[in-house]
């Protein structure tokens, strides 16, 4: 084995490639966040429900 | 970077006595009848061995005497033959300050005849004279090339070379100032060389050889000097390396390929959930709704929803969250869609696009609803909009990503190969100037 550095590395990577794959997980994933506790109202009363984002800066922009 | 020229060599030694004739100092004669010119240890007077008198060929005033790596009566076993130095010259090339001078050492076996040991910054040759001449051969570019044994050989430099000191004995009739025209051919680990005069060309062939197994055959004292810098035959180290981590690296690029049809083929890609709606802005309306429950079957992967609209110069904000139904787990965010475009003194542009698409990792199974809330510019009367929810997307980002690390090391290996190689011919006929020039 003359290159064991390269050889692990290349296996790693592969290894971490292979189960993001299978996971189907993004590299660059978006920002997502996760809450518990949600009533389940919310199907009843959807303009209950606060967003974590709500108060996103919209882009106003174009050239 | 050869032996001299044996062009010289005459019959055998006839020495009646083995004192110098000029200081009286004894003479040691260690090549037998072979020895032509023998160098007095005391006054470094060059003389004739053959000569019954050891006529005196070249006296010198100067008695600057030059260390020697290897001192002259050593004896070792080199490539199975036992052999001892016999002699040393210094040669010399270049003008001014920019000489550079090299040692030759003369090795000696009663049976097998004569080699040498050539020495240059610590880097070391083993060098035999040739018997058949090499062959011309066919190359691209501007370099001469010649054939032997099997090898090619390139043209390296051309360069005049002068012999500087001696001492011991030589089986022709050496001189100091002596010049030949030297050209240097190289397939490392492998020198071809020439030495011309105006009366013939010797050739010879030298291999690289490292310091520590001349050390250890002649069971010198202390250790070989540490090569320093690129010799022009020193065979690379990295050639080797680099071709390995190729071969390594190809391997792994398959096998990362493999990886990438086979997300294609194991991803489920199923579009769950798909739905039109149009956003109306009005006083008190309540923009945000919920999607009907949709069901999300297998194992735990990604999600991705896209959001198609018929925006055009202007922009439109949607908060979802993707809720299970079951649990209250909640996947809440946020996206941007806005899509300007128009024409100016550049021409056409556009920026942005009127739809999205994100991708949420590692959703378990279960049922699902969205919470849309959209959002548009202010005065924006109307929206029309889809949403698409797929599940378990290949992913080919990954592929990129890994490909482009495993490629990382044989890139960074073949490029210190060339750099080796750069340095190599820095020294030779075909350098390239890394300067621009001086005026002086």
């Amino acid at each position: 084995m003359r290159n064991p550095l390269y050889l692990l590395f290349g296996v790693s990577l592969l290894a971490l490639a292979g189960m993001k794959t299978y996971s189907g997980t993004p590299l660059f994933a978006s920002k997502v966040n996760e809450a518990k506790v949600v009533p389940r109202t919310v199907r009843d009363n959807p303009g209950a429900y606060r967003s974590i984002y709500g108060v996103y800066p919209h882009y106003v922009g174009g050239k | 970077m050869t032996p001299a020229s044996s062009g010289a060599r005459i019959a055998g030694a006839q020495v009646k006595g083995l004192n110098c004739p000029s200081c009286g100092g004894a003479l040691t004669v260690r090549g037998f009848e072979h020895t032509v010119s023998v160098v007095c240890p005391q006054c470094l007077c060059i003389l004739d061995a053959k000569d019954p008198n050891l006529q005196i060929l070249q006296k010198f005033k100067d008695k600057t005497r030059v260390t020697l790596l290897i001192p002259l009566g050593s004896r070792g076993i080199w490539q199975g033959t036992v052999y001892e130095v016999i002699g040393y010259q210094q040669r010399t090339t270049g003008e001014g300050a920019e000489t550079y001078s090299w040692s030759e050492y003369l090795l000696f076996n009663p049976y097998k005849g004569f080699r040498y040991f050539t020495e240059y910054n610590g880097h070391w040759n083993d060098v035999r004279t040739l018997r058949a001449l090499p062959k011309p051969a066919f190359g691209i570019g501007a370099k001469q090339r010649l054939q032997y044994a099997g090898a090619t050989f390139t043209h390296f430099s051309t360069a005049q070379a002068a012999t500087t000191y001696v001492l011991g004995e030589f089986p022709w009739q050496v001189r100091r100032g002596e010049k030949v025209a030297a050209k240097d051919y190289i397939a490392p680990p492998k020198i071809l060389s020439s030495e011309s005069t105006t009366a013939e060309t010797t050739w010879s062939l030298g291999e690289y050889a490292s310091g520590e197994e001349i050390w250890k055959a002649f069971k010198l004292q202390g250790v070989a000097p540490k090569p320093s810098g690129v010799y022009l035959n020193q065979p690379s180290p990295l050639v080797q390396k680099s071709k390995d981590l190729w071969r390594l690296g190809r391997t792994f690029l398959l096998i990362a390929f493999a990886l990438l049809l086979a997300g294609f083929v194991i991803a489920p890609n199923e579009k769950v959930f798909s739905d039109s709606y149009h956003f109306t802005s009005g006083a008190g309306a309540e923009a945000s709704f919920v999607t009907p429950v949709f069901t999300f079957k297998g194992r735990a992967t990604n999600v991705e929803i896209a959001t198609r609209t018929d925006l055009n110069n202007n922009w439109a904000y949607f908060n979802y969250a993707l809720i299970n139904d079951d649990t209250g787990q909640t996947y809440d965010f946020g996206r941007e869609v806005s899509y300007y475009s128009g024409r100016d003194s550049d021409g056409a542009w556009s920026e942005g696009s009127s739809g999205d698409s994100v991708t949420i990792p590692d959703i378990p199974s279960g049922r699902y609803y969205l919470r849309v809330e959209p959002e548009v510019a202010p005065g924006v009367s109307r929206l029309d909009y889809s949403i698409t929810v797929h599940r378990g997307v290949p992913v080919q980002s990954w592929f990129w990503l890994v490909s482009l690390l495993l490629l990382a090391p044989p890139l960074y290996m073949t490029f210190r190969r060339f750099s080796f190689e750069r340095q190599r011919w820095q020294d030779s006929d075909y350098a390239v100037s890394s300067s621009s020039g001086d005026d002086d």
